[in-house]
């Protein structure tokens, strides 16, 4: 038995979205099987299974390093700031 | 037209029936299907067989929730025109699973004769019964495909497969009411002339089959119940005798 990650998407704009995972013998069980316990409601209009042993995983590991850097986290203020500054120099 | 006809409504009932008694025995397995996914699956499936049944009952007895509940579980069994395949208790679900691919299989054909029927709102119900079937036999294949390459499962789905298919033949019995109803433009093919086409799927499906060592049971014109019929017409009633004035 596999492992698959189910997505879906409503019509229109809005993204794929993970919506949960099923265990099936193969593609097309999962299908046919996601249909019913994932989309029994209309619940999306398209859906994408991918198999978990396919998806390229950083584990938090991988990903930690990352948390400590607040200079990264930009909310755009300081550079607000010096415009106005500028623009009343300017004015 | 609207249906007066009463050999058009016999005829119309047997496919109702064997709707009606297909899906109570698939919402069976609710609860105790062999997977978590396989259980919503196989309920959802007998719910959209219900949905097949109470369409066709109201084109028999009108949209009164009453009258169709009355027609569906208010006869005497010897009233009920179903096949002994839809009666029958699988026991086990490889038998289960079985049935389902033969009866879609048969279903699908049988839902074709009514494309362009004479009788008011029957090609639409058509139409969207054959849209839901196609995703019940993909089901059904899909579930075939990956057990059957397991020499195991293989073996027992055989085993099931040959018990079933004198049961299943049974299906193709001509019905009381069939010719009035090919004559008014009701369904374009008889029953028994869709047989060909179902064994040409069976044999692509399960392979070679000596279809003349087969028998198909007395069913009587699908007069006589099989003998399984008594306790899961009780079962199919078991609520409705608890409180028959019950609203829903």
């Amino acid at each position: 038995m596999r492992i698959y990650e189910v997505f879906l998407k409503r019509k229109g704009k809005q993204e794929f979205r993970h919506a949960g995972s099923l265990e099936a013998a193969d593609d097309e069980l999962a299908l046919v099987l996601a249909r019913e316990s994932y989309v029994r409601r209309a619940e999306g209009d398209s859906i994408w299974l991918v198999d978990r042993d396919h998806l390229v995983v950083g584990d938090e590991e991988f990903v930690a390093p990352n948390a400590d850097k607040p200079h990264r986290h930009n909310d755009g203020g300081r550079v607000a700031e010096r415009r106005q500054r500028i623009h009343e120099e300017n004015s | 037209m609207t249906i007066t006809d009463p050999g058009v409504s016999e005829y119309l009932l047997c496919f109702a029936d064997d709707e009606h008694l297909m899906g109570q025995q698939h919402t069976e397995w609710i609860g105790v299907a062999p997977f978590l996914e396989e259980d919503l699956a196989f309920a959802s499936i007998g719910q959209d067989e219900l949905g097949h049944a109470a369409a066709l009952y109201a084109l028999l007895v009108g949209d009164d929730d009453r009258a169709i509940d009355d027609l569906a579980l208010r006869r005497d069994a010897a009233d009920y025109r179903s096949c002994h395949l839809v009666e029958v208790d699988t026991g086990d679900w490889v038998q289960a699973l079985v049935r389902h691919w033969l009866y879609d299989a048969a279903e699908s054909l049988r839902w074709q004769v009514f494309a362009d029927s004479a009788v008011t709102g029957l090609a639409g119900t058509a139409a969207r019964a054959q849209r839901e079937e196609v995703f019940h036999r993909r089901h059904a294949d899909a579930l075939l495909d990956a057990l059957l390459s397991v020499p195991e499962s293989a073996s027992r789905l055989d085993t099931a497969f040959r018990h079933l298919l004198p049961v299943a033949l049974g299906i193709f019995e001509p019905v009381e009411g069939e010719t009035v109803a090919l004559e008014a433009g009701v369904a374009s093919e008889s029953i028994a002339g869709l047989r060909p086409a179902w064994q040409e799927l069976v044999v692509a499906r399960f392979g070679p089959v000596d279809w003349h060592s087969i028998t198909p049971p007395d069913q009587a014109g699908r007069r006589l119940r099989s003998a399984d019929f008594a306790v899961r017409y009780a079962r199919m009633r078991e609520v409705n005798d608890l409180d028959p004035a019950a609203v829903w």
